[in-house]
C-alpha cells in the first residue's frame, strides 16, 4: 500500500513536464480543495491529464489482474489469461470497424472506438458462451470455444486492416494499449464498473478456494460448481471487456500478476485476490511510467511494455513448471 | 422409537445409465444409523456409481433415494453436504495449502459469513484434528506429509462436514498394511459413535473383517447382501468373480484366497 501511494504520486509527477514530488502534492491538494478548478499550469496537467490517467491505469491494472486470477482458478490452469474467452479479439475487431467506418459520436471517434470495442468484446463472449454451452458447458469447452472465436475474430480483423491500409494505421496504438487519451469523463465509466465487479469477485474468495479441489470434490462439499463457474466466467469477461475497450489490449498482465502473487502469498484466494489487486495496480503504474519516459517525448504503447516484461517471465515460468510436471510423474 | 428412525439412507429401485450402459440396476437397500456397510464387486460392477448416487453427484434414471428421511431431489448441494461427506481417494496435484486450511474447507456447507469460518467452525475443526491426532501437522503443507498422514487429513476434511454418513471409496488404496488397519479401526470407531460408514473396496478381506453388512454387486445388481460370512462364500465369489477361492474363517474374520480362474467363465461384463 505505501509503495502504491508513492508510485501514484510519481505517476502524477512524471511526464513531458516533470514536477517535483512536493510540488505535485501541493498542486494536487490545492486543486482538489477548489473542487477541480485548476489555476496554474502544473495544476492543469496534474488534475486534468495525469490524475485521470493514473486512476484509469490503476483500475485497469486491478481489473485485468483479478480477471486473470479468477480465470486461472476456474480452469485450474495457471497459464490461462483473461482474454481466453475471446473478448480481446472481439474488442479489437470492434475498434477496427469503428475506425474503418469512421462513424463519430458527439463529433469525435474517441467515443466510437471504446463503444464498438465493448460491443465487439460482448459479441465475441456471447459467441464463445453459446458455442461452449452447445459443447456441454464445462470450463474446458469455454477455453476451446474461446480459441475458436479468437481465431475467427483475429482473421476478420487482419482482412479489415489490409483493406483499410493507411486509415487503420492509428489503430495500432489502440491494439497495444495506451492511456494517452484518458479524460475525466472516461475515468468514471471505467472505474465504477471495475471496482463494483471486483468487489463482487472478492465476495466469492472462499468459493474459489473450494473450486481448487476440482469439480467433483467441490460438489461434494456443497458448491453448485457448474453454475458458480459460469457466473464467474461471465463476471470476469465483463470486467475484461471494460478494461480493454477504452485502453486497448494490454497483454500478459493477467498472467504475470496472479502468478507473482501466488508465489508470494500462496493459493488461498482470501489473501491471493487482495494481493493480486495491489500488485496489479503497482505493476501497471510502473509499466505506464516506463511507457511515458523511456523514449521521452515519444510515448510507447503500454501493452508493448507489459508484453516485453511478460514474455521472458512467461517463458521462464513455462520452463520451470514444465520441469515440475515432468518431475511429478 | 419408530423403527424408521434408525434408517438414514433408503435406496429404492435405483437404476443408473451411462449412455446405453447400465451401471446400476434396480438397487434397493436400507442403511441404518451407525452401520458400517461394505460394497464389494468386480471392476465396473457399480460400486463407485452407487456411492455417487448417494451423495447426489449422479442422478439415477429411475428409483428414489432418501437421505435422512428426505427425498434427495429436494435437497440442495449444501444440504446434501451436511448429511453426506465423501472421503476422496486423492487430492488435486499442486494444491499448495496447509493441512489446517484444507480441513477447514470441510466447513464450507456451514459457512454463514462471507469469507471466514466463525468460532464454532474453528472449535469443530480443532476437535476433528485432535481426534485424528493431526494437531502437530496443522501448519504443514499437503505436499510435505506422508501418505498415511494424508489419508487421515482427507478423513478429517470429511469429518469437518459433521456428516451423518461417510462415503469412502477405496479407503486404503495406497496404504501399507499398518495404515490400512489404522484407517479401518478409525472408521469402525466412527461408526460406533453413530456415523454411518459406507466403504467400497476391492479388499474383500479387510471389509469383511470390519463391516456389519456387505453388499456384493455384480453388473450393477445386488448379488448378495447381509453379514460378511453369509455374503462371502465360495459359491457367490465363483458366480460373481468367476474364480475358485478358498475361504478361511477365524475369529478376526473371513479370508478369501484366490486359487484359479474358472476356464468356462465368460467374464463379468466389465473392463
Amino acid at each position: 500500500m505505501p509503495i502504491l501511494s508513492i508510485l501514484f504520486l510519481l505517476s502524477l509527477a512524471i511526464g513531458p513536464v516533470d514536477t517535483s514530488i512536493p510540488e505535485t502534492i501541493n498542486s494536487l491538494i490545492s486543486v482538489l480543495n477548489r473542487g477541480g478548478k485548476a489555476k496554474t499550469l502544473s495544476e492543469v496537467i496534474i488534475y486534468h491529464i495525469r490524475l485521470p490517467r493514473t486512476l484509469c491505469v490503476l483500475a485497469v491494472g486491478v481489473g485485468l489482474s483479478l480477471s486473470g486470477a479468477v480465470m486461472q482458478a476456474i480452469v485450474r490452469n495457471p497459464l490461462v489469461d483473461p482474454y481466453i474467452t475471446g473478448v480481446s479479439s472481439g474488442a479489437a475487431l470492434g475498434a477496427c470497424l469503428a475506425v474503418f467506418t469512421g462513424v463519430t459520436i458527439m463529433g469525435t471517434i474517441l467515443y466510437t472506438i471504446p463503444l464498438a470495442a465493448f460491443l465487439g468484446a460482448l459479441l465475441a463472449f456471447l459467441l464463445t458462451m453459446s458455442l461452449a454451452e452447445a459443447a456441454g458447458g464445462s470450463d474446458v469447452s469455454y477455453v476451446l470455444a474461446g480459441v475458436v472465436v479468437n481465431t475467427a475474430f483475429s482473421s476478420l480483423m487482419t482482412i479489415l486492416i489490409i483493406l483499410g491500409e493507411e486509415k487503420l494505421h492509428g489503430i495500432l496504438f489502440w491494439l497495444f494499449g495506451s492511456f494517452a487519451y484518458v479524460s475525466w469523463r472516461i475515468v468514471w465509466i471505467i472505474i465504477v464498473p471495475v471496482f463494483a465487479l471486483s468487489a463482487v469477485i472478492l465476495l466469492y474468495a472462499y468459493e474459489l478456494n473450494v473450486v481448487l479441489l476440482g469439480d467433483e470434490q467441490a460438489l461434494q462439499l456443497g458448491l453448485a460448481v457448474k453454475q458458480f463457474k459460469k457466473m464467474m466466467i461471465v463476471i470476469t469477461s465483463l470486467l475484461t471487456s471494460i478494461c480493454v475497450s477504452f485502453n486497448g489490449i494490454i497483454g500478459f498482465l493477467g498472467i504475470i500478476v496472479p502468478h507473482t502473487a501466488r508465489m508470494l502469498v500462496g493459493s488461498d484466494h482470501r489473501i491471493l485476490l487482495p494481493s493480486t489487486i495491489i500488485l496489479g495496480a503497482i505493476i501497471l503504474i510502473i509499466a505506464d511510467m516506463i511507457a511515458r519516459i523511456l523514449l521521452k517525448p515519444i510515448e510507447l504503447p503500454i501493452g508493448a511494455i507489459t508484453s516485453l516484461i511478460g514474455v521472458p517471465f512467461f517463458a521462464y515460468l513455462l520452463a520451470k513448471r514444465g520441469r515440475m510436471y515432468a518431475a511429478g510423474q | 422409537m419408530r423403527p424408521d428412525n434408525s434408517i438414514v439412507i433408503r435406496i429404492e429401485g435405483v437404476t443408473l445409465r451411462y449412455g446405453c450402459v447400465e451401471a446400476l440396476r434396480d438397487v434397493t437397500i436400507d442403511i441404518k444409523r451407525g452401520e458400517f456397510l461394505g460394497i464389494i464387486g468386480p471392476n465396473g460392477s457399480g460400486k463407485t456409481s452407487l456411492l455417487k448416487c448417494i451423495n447426489g453427484i449422479l442422478k439415477p434414471l429411475a428409483g428414489t433415494i432418501y437421505l435422512d428421511g428426505r427425498l434427495i431431489e429436494n435437497l440442495n448441494p449444501k444440504e446434501i453436504a451436511r448429511i453426506c461427506a465423501s472421503v476422496p481417494a486423492e487430492i488435486p496435484e499442486h494444491l499448495n495449502i496447509t493441512v489446517s486450511d484444507f480441513v477447514f474447507l470441510g466447513r464450507y456447507p456451514y459457512i454463514r459469513g462471507i469469507w471466514w469460518e466463525d468460532k464454532q467452525d474453528e472449535e469443530f475443526v480443532k476437535r476433528v484434528l485432535a481426534y485424528l491426532q493431526l494437531c502437530h501437522l496443522k501448519r504443514r503443507k499437503l505436499s510435505e506429509i506422508s501418505s498415511g498422514e494424508l489419508q487421515r487429513v482427507l478423513l478429517a476434511r470429511a469429518m469437518a462436514q459433521n456428516p451423518k454418513v461417510l462415503l469412502v471409496d477405496e479407503p486404503c488404496a495406497h496404504l501399507d498394511l499398518k495404515y490400512k488397519l489404522e484407517v479401518m479401526e478409525l472408521l469402525k470407531a466412527l461408526s460406533k459413535n453413530g456415523i454411518t460408514i459406507i466403504a467400497s473396496s476391492h479388499d474383500v478381506n479387510l471389509l469383511s473383517r470390519y463391516c456389519d453388512r456387505i453388499i456384493l454387486l455384480n453388473r450393477g445388481k445386488i448379488a448378495a447382501v447381509g453379514k460378511p460370512e453369509d455374503v462371502i462364500t465360495e459359491r457367490t465369489i465363483k458366480e460373481v468373480y468367476g474364480i475358485e477361492v478358498l475361504i478361511i474363517t477365524d475369529k478376526d474374520g473371513i479370508f478369501v484366497i484366490p486359487r484359479r480362474p474358472l476356464p468356462s467363465f465368460s467374464g463379468n461384463g466389465s473392463d
